[in-house]
């Protein structure tokens, strides 16, 4: 029989083991989530209060809403762009535009968010280079011409940027499927597309969904993009908390916004779990 | 697989002709079909037999049009179908690892070639379930495929592509997943049930007794050529080449020089044999010749077809080779023997217990030797 003594310095060893990674986690994750939650609830004489969040809804309702339109509506674009790389790339027949696609769709995930948004702006603008390139082959008169600097340019460079990086994992996850359950499905009848939505994509669909979310939380954190491209109100949750901070040094608001936030990613992890619980499977 | 009669049977499945003509096929830079040319009358049943690479696969792919073919034409019942692409060639396949789809169950499975031809949705699930029910699948056509066991997935595998009444029915290895003793009844199965309905097959398999169980006729490949096309019995005991005797099982070879004298072989005394005048043409218990056979031959034979000699005694119209025991084994119901006969070693059942040392003969029926001019 193993003593008292001698299971308590294992269990004292165990921890040991683990506290660097304990440490890190608390002092780095657990610590600033919990501070910046205390804050939200915390008012300037230093009491409990609500009254923070009470003026994020007052103040910023519409930027709310307007975060939850544009990072869902980018969502599924992402999506949908995703599917169709992974698509092109897996059953694509002809093999020179499956290479030049395989080569060019990953660029933009080596771009970082900044240099998307600086880029964007040239592009996208009054005078940028879409509207030159739809003035000079005719398709639009200079006088049309309208800039794209507005909520449409946020949801256009968040689907450029993070296409490449929802299309990796669902490309790969495609390539990983048994090549003879397309030719199956081909050989009965199935033309491309219905063999991608009826065969390929229910297949990979948990790899897609965790691409999916993946790229909601990245677009709920980026400040660059809303602040470069969209000069103007309504605009998203980061602004605000850097608005809060930077030009009144209102840490309450600002974390209440922060908790808004965390609650909308929240609300999407939940629902993804629970999809995985009722599939029976790992999530 | 219980076969069923009755309204509920798919109706037969008229087979039709399939031509390829002078097929030749690559991948990439490598030529893997050479110059293929193979008729297949309707509700025949064809194999296509070959070890590992020798294209058999790439051939039957070309049939269903997965790869392209770079010379020839491919005719079903008369209609040039080479360019066409996989799904409007009305041929079903079924593959080697089943190619299920995990997502669907099994009755979705069967369906799907009858979903994509827009089929009725009641006559759609009448159709689905006589296919459960002529495969023996009853009561499981609601399970995911992934629930079900490897012989009923390979069910499900043959009921999706006859679902959908193809003209042709391909056969890629499909029993090479399924353990041993299931694949002796499954054999017996695929063949009835082609029958019953009368749709023309095409098998593609290593497996020489699954060819020669299941198929009408076999064709045998090497090196992406037909070697040799013929019935069970035609390829068995005709091997046209060495290649073919060896890989048909009589993979035995001794080399000889022969002489041809009154419509009969004489094979001389030599040091490891007796001399030995064996009847050879167009007569029962002949020896099989390929080429004139008139000087030096190489004799292939089976090791079932030897018996074992003792003493100087010489069966009628046999060659005895002879040698000495160099094992012994007993694997049950009878012994099994090797027996060294100057460099080379052959293994001989025989029921009698001998010792090791023993000095025998190998008894070879004329019948059961293949010999062939270089």
């Amino acid at each position: 029989m193993i003593s008292t003594a001698t299971r308590n310095r294992e269990r004292l060893l165990g921890l040991l083991l683990v506290s660097p990674a304990l440490l890190t986690v608390g002092l780095l994750f657990v610590y600033p989530l919990g501070f910046s939650l205390v804050t939200a609830f915390t008012g300037e004489e230093g009491l409990w209060t609500t009254a923070n969040f009470f003026k994020a809804f007052e103040f910023y309702s519409n930027d709310i809403l307007f975060t939850v339109v544009i990072v869902v509506l980018s969502t599924i674009l992402i999506g949908l762009g995703a599917i169709a790389i992974g698509g092109y790339l897996t059953l694509g027949e002809h093999p020179v535009a499956v290479a030049i696609l395989k080569w060019l769709y990953r660029w933009p995930l080596f771009i970082p968010f900044i240099v998307a948004g600086q880029l964007m702006r040239t592009f996208l603008a009054k005078n940028g280079l879409m509207n030159n390139i739809f003035v000079s082959t005719g398709l639009l008169d200079p006088l049309q011409t309208t800039s794209f600097l507005d909520w449409r340019g946020i949801v256009i460079t968040f689907v450029w940027k993070q296409t490449p990086f929802v299309a990796l994992l669902v490309a790969g996850a495609m390539a990983s499927l048994d090549r003879s359950m397309i030719e199956a499905a081909r050989n009965l009848g199935a033309r491309r597309f219905r063999i991608l939505a009826e065969i390929i994509v229910p297949q990979v669909q948990p790899t897609i969904v965790i691409g999916l979310i993946l790229s909601f939380v990245v677009m709920m954190s980026v400040l660059s993009v809303p602040m470069m491209i969209n000069a103007q109100t309504p605009t998203m949750l980061t602004v605000d908390m850097a608005f809060r901070i930077n030009a009144y040094g209102d840490y309450g608001v600002a974390n209440a916004l922060g908790f808004i936030s965390y609650l909308m990613t929240g609300v999407v992890a939940w629902v993804y779990l629970r999809q995985g619980v009722r599939a029976g499977g790992a999530p | 697989m219980p076969q069923r009669d009755g309204e509920n049977t798919p109706s037969a499945m008229t087979g039709v002709s399939l031509e390829v003509r002078g097929v030749s096929a690559s991948y990439g830079e490598v030529r893997v079909l050479q110059d293929i040319s193979l008729t297949i009358a309707p509700g025949e049943f064809v194999a296509l037999l070959g070890s590992s690479g020798c294209g058999k696969t790439t051939l039957l792919r070309s049939i269903s049009g997965f790869v392209p073919v770079d010379d020839g034409q491919i005719l079903l019942a008369g209609q040039d179908i080479t360019n066409r692409p996989p799904d409007k060639r009305n041929m079903a396949m079924v593959f080697q690892s089943y190619a299920l789809w995990p997502h669907m169950t099994a009755a979705q499975n069967i369906g799907y070639g009858l979903r994509l031809r827009r089929v009725p949705q009641a006559d759609l699930k009448r159709r689905v379930a006589a296919m459960l029910d002529l495969l023996g699948l009853e009561g499981l056509g609601e399970r995911k495929v992934t629930q079900l066991s490897g012989g009923q997935r390979q069910r499900v595998a043959l009921g999706r592509a006859l679902a959908i009444e193809p003209q042709i029915l391909l056969l890629d290895e499909p029993l090479s997943n399924l353990d041993a003793r299931i694949r002796q009844t499954v054999r017996h199965e695929i063949k009835a049930l082609q029958e019953q309905l009368g749709i023309t097959a095409v098998h593609v398999t290593h497996d020489r007794e699954e060819a020669m169980v299941m198929a009408d006729r076999i064709v045998i490949l090497d090196a992406g050529h037909i070697v040799q096309v013929g019935a069970p019995e035609e390829v068995y005991n005709r091997p046209a080449s060495p290649f073919i005797a060896a890989f048909m099982g009589a993979d035995n070879v001794v080399d000889f020089t022969v002489e041809r004298a009154n419509g009969r072989v004489r094979i001389p005394a030599a040091e490891h044999n007796d001399e030995a005048f064996l009847p050879a043409g167009d007569v029962s218990g002949a020896v099989h010749l390929v080429g004139d056979c008139n000087g030096p031959v190489q004799a292939h034979f089976r090791g079932e077809a030897a018996g074992l000699v003792s003493g100087e005694e010489i069966p009628p119209d046999s060659l005895v080779l002879r040698g000495r025991i160099s094992q012994s084994s007993y694997p049950g119901g009878f012994y099994r023997y090797a027996i060294q006969v100057g460099a080379q070693q052959f293994m001989v059942d025989d029921p009698r217990p001998l010792s090791v040392g023993a000095a025998v003969g190998i008894s070879l029926p004329a019948a059961s030797l293949h010999l062939y001019s270089p």
